[in-house]
């Protein structure tokens, strides 16, 4: 089986003598099958994306599992994937924070509390939610912003996945971003929401199954967990192998955090902004079939969740032991030719896999890479068709030229993304704000959809001057601290906080300043009729009420089980 | 609805197609030593892991077959 690969696509793909690893022709045959199958779903999908509600919205038909695997997929990018792999070589078992308290929670409550507003009151975006509540100034504000992000994050995961591609199997550049972007505008464009969302599962399984294989051989090299942690703790200090117990001081952890940061800054505001009003993620449960599955498809995301840093997080935990040489930062592995912490999962799948599973980890990894980047273009082609275009520019069109418009902005938005990939290619330090950048805009939108769904004296007014005040403050801090280095112990109360506790911080505060202005401008101002709150405050009008069967049919009971395996792994992994 | 194929039925597909090469792949490596071969190569992992993704594809692929459309 070992068949040397066709001339013409090997001076496309592989320029051994610079790369790591080779693969030979069942790797690409491998390679190749996933992306014939992704591109015959998008044709197959096409006649079922004729009316804006099918294009955008997947006729609303997706079942829970549907919608709750593609929930988690779409936030499996290839930063996702690389980049938390590589800080878990790069921090340890902290990383893992990011999956767990980081995740699980802000799930759950997405599907108990949040989306019986978001579905009841059919809105077909986050913005289009604000619309309601607010207005159209927060919804102008939230679009726009969101719209900005979404491509510009796109492009980043894009340059991402290219540059490590390159770097362990040297395939060019350019190729590697084109034929992985023209294939997602092709099935996103063609089958829209429900192509997009039918890769994403198909697409998570492959990630599952290329990926699962290093974990697996990775602890059997290393002799089991309990010596993978000896072997750490001697080497690095067991600060690595501890979630909880080392947070009690910033200077304690090598990440630089402290506890509150984690539970108030990451639990609080940053994870529940992210799952609950990141349209990405949100608008695949908007497309499934009823409430109850819509309130199921978090919960069974959360699960699959929870299971993610066996994939991601060990075998970055795995690399601390095992690889022979040490991985650095990407400046340095720039200027020193040595490896990047941002390879380590690549790099361990070349260790462990030979012809045929390389292919399968390599399809892996550009699943992950495609599942985000059709995340990104379909969420983008939805709000700026439904909440910038139909919004503001063009209110009167017929469904069909707005159908139309979402296939026109897949495609656009696609295009701008690989300029974002060139740009940073270009300009690398972009990478380092951009993480920075979505928490600017995701913080203190959280508070504006929470105090809007959850209280309803908030008046439109008050949402849209929280907004842009909670905004406001998350540039002013980051300014601030990049201006002034010392003003971090202002901002992230203590000098020996590190990046990631910074960005913990400064969400927290711009989200506190969104809810006081909120408040405090809600109640100098004229709240809504209640009548114009009906499904979209809590306590104005009851929730529908659902007939479950069986009590083990209840989401509540499910959410329940969720969190209580949450505490245990906690505990567990203190 | 418009489409009687299920996405189960097309990851079972998949799961199968890649279950078989890889499985043949690691079959073929018994009699063809790797030069370079990886970490742990003595366990055969493409031949168990192949043969396992082959029979979940296989289940998947049968239980999900597309059914022909009403009227």
């Amino acid at each position: 089986m070992q068949l040397q690969p066709s001339v013409a696509l090997s001076t496309y793909l592989a320029t051994p003598a610079h790369s790591l690893a080779h693969l030979n022709a069942v790797d690409i045959a491998v390679i190749a099958i996933y992306f014939g199958m992704v591109i015959f779903i998008g044709f197959y999908l096409k006649g079922s994306a004729n009316t804006s509600e099918e294009f955008f919205m997947a006729g609303r038909e997706m079942t829970a599992w549907i919608a709750g695997l593609s929930f988690v997929s779409a936030n499996l990018g290839s930063l996702e994937l690389m980049g938390w792999a590589g800080s878990a070589y790069q921090y340890g078992i902290l990383a893992t924070h990011w999956y767990w308290i980081g995740a699980i929670p802000a799930m759950l409550f997405l599907g108990i509390i949040m989306m019986p507003f978001y579905y009841i009151s059919k809105v077909n975006s986050v913005p289009g939610y604000l619309h309601l509540r607010y207005g159209d100034g927060a919804r102008a504000l939230s679009a726009v912003s969101f719209a900005f992000m979404t491509v510009l994050m796109s492009g980043i995961n894009m340059y991402s996945m290219a540059l490590v591609m390159k770097v362990v199997l040297g395939w060019n550049l350019n190729f590697s971003i084109w034929v992985s972007s023209i294939t997602v505008a092709l099935y996103v464009g063609l089958g829209g929401l429900r192509s997009a969302i039918y890769n994403e599962v198909l697409q998570f399984l492959l990630i599952w199954l290329g990926a699962l294989l290093v974990p697996v051989l990775g602890l059997i090299d290393a002799g089991g967990w309990t010596n993978l942690k000896a072997q750490i703790g001697a080497r690095l200090g067991s600060e690595y192998v501890h979630m909880w117990s080392t947070t009690g001081h910033f200077s304690q952890n090598p990440m630089g955090i402290h506890w509150t940061g984690l539970v108030f800054g990451l639990a609080l505001v940053i994870s529940c902004g992210y799952w609950t009003t990141d349209f990405l993620v949100v608008q695949r449960v908007l497309s499934a079939n009823n409430l109850r599955s819509a309130r199921m498809a978090p919960i069974i995301g959360a699960a699959f969740k929870m299971a993610v840093p066996f994939i991601v997080i060990l075998p970055g935990l795995l690399a601390l032991a095992v690889l022979p040489y040490h991985l650095v930062g990407e400046s340095q592995a720039v200027a020193t030719g040595q490896h990047s912490y941002n390879e380590v999962l690549p790099l361990m799948l070349v260790r462990y896999c030979g012809p045929g599973l390389l292919g399968l980890g390599v399809t892996a990894l550009i699943a992950g890479f495609m599942s985000g980047m059709a995340g990104n273009v379909s969420a983008f082609s939805t709000v700026w068709t439904y909440d910038i275009y139909g919004a503001f520019l063009n209110k009167k069109a017929t469904d069909q030229h707005y159908v139309a418009m979402g296939r026109w902005c897949t495609f656009i938005g696609v295009l701008i993304s690989v300029g974002t990939a060139y740009l940073v290619q270009h300009a690398a330090s972009i990478m380092d704000y951009v993480q920075g950048l979505f928490s600017f805009f995701i913080a203190p939108l959280f508070g504006t959809v929470i105090l809007g769904m959850l209280w309803k004296r908030t008046t439109k007014a008050g949402g849209f001057w929280g907004l842009l005040a909670g905004t406001c403050t998350a540039i002013g801090l980051f300014l601030w601290v990049h201006l002034d280095p010392s003003a971090l112990r202002y901002v992230a109360l203590s000098a020996d906080a590190k990046t990631l506790a910074e960005d913990m911080y400064r969400a927290l505060w711009s989200w506190l300043v969104c809810v006081i202005v909120t408040v405090t401008v809600s109640y100098a101002t004229k709240p809504k009729p209640l009548s114009e709150l009906e499904g979209l405050v809590y306590g104005v009008v009851p929730l529908p009420v659902e007939h479950d069967d069986h009590w083990y049919q209840k989401p509540i009971v499910w959410a329940g089980i969720i969190a209580v395996l949450f505490v245990i792994l906690n505990i567990i992994f203190w | 609805m418009r489409e009687e194929i299920s996405i189960w039925f097309f990851g079972g597909v998949l799961f199968l197609i890649y279950g078989v090469i890889i499985c043949l792949e690691g079959l073929w490596e018994l009699s063809h030593p790797l030069v370079n071969p990886p970490v742990l190569n003595n366990l055969h992992a493409p031949i168990w892991w192949g043969a396992m993704m082959g029979v979940a594809g296989l289940g998947y692929t049968v239980k999900f077959w597309p059914k022909k459309s009403r009227g």
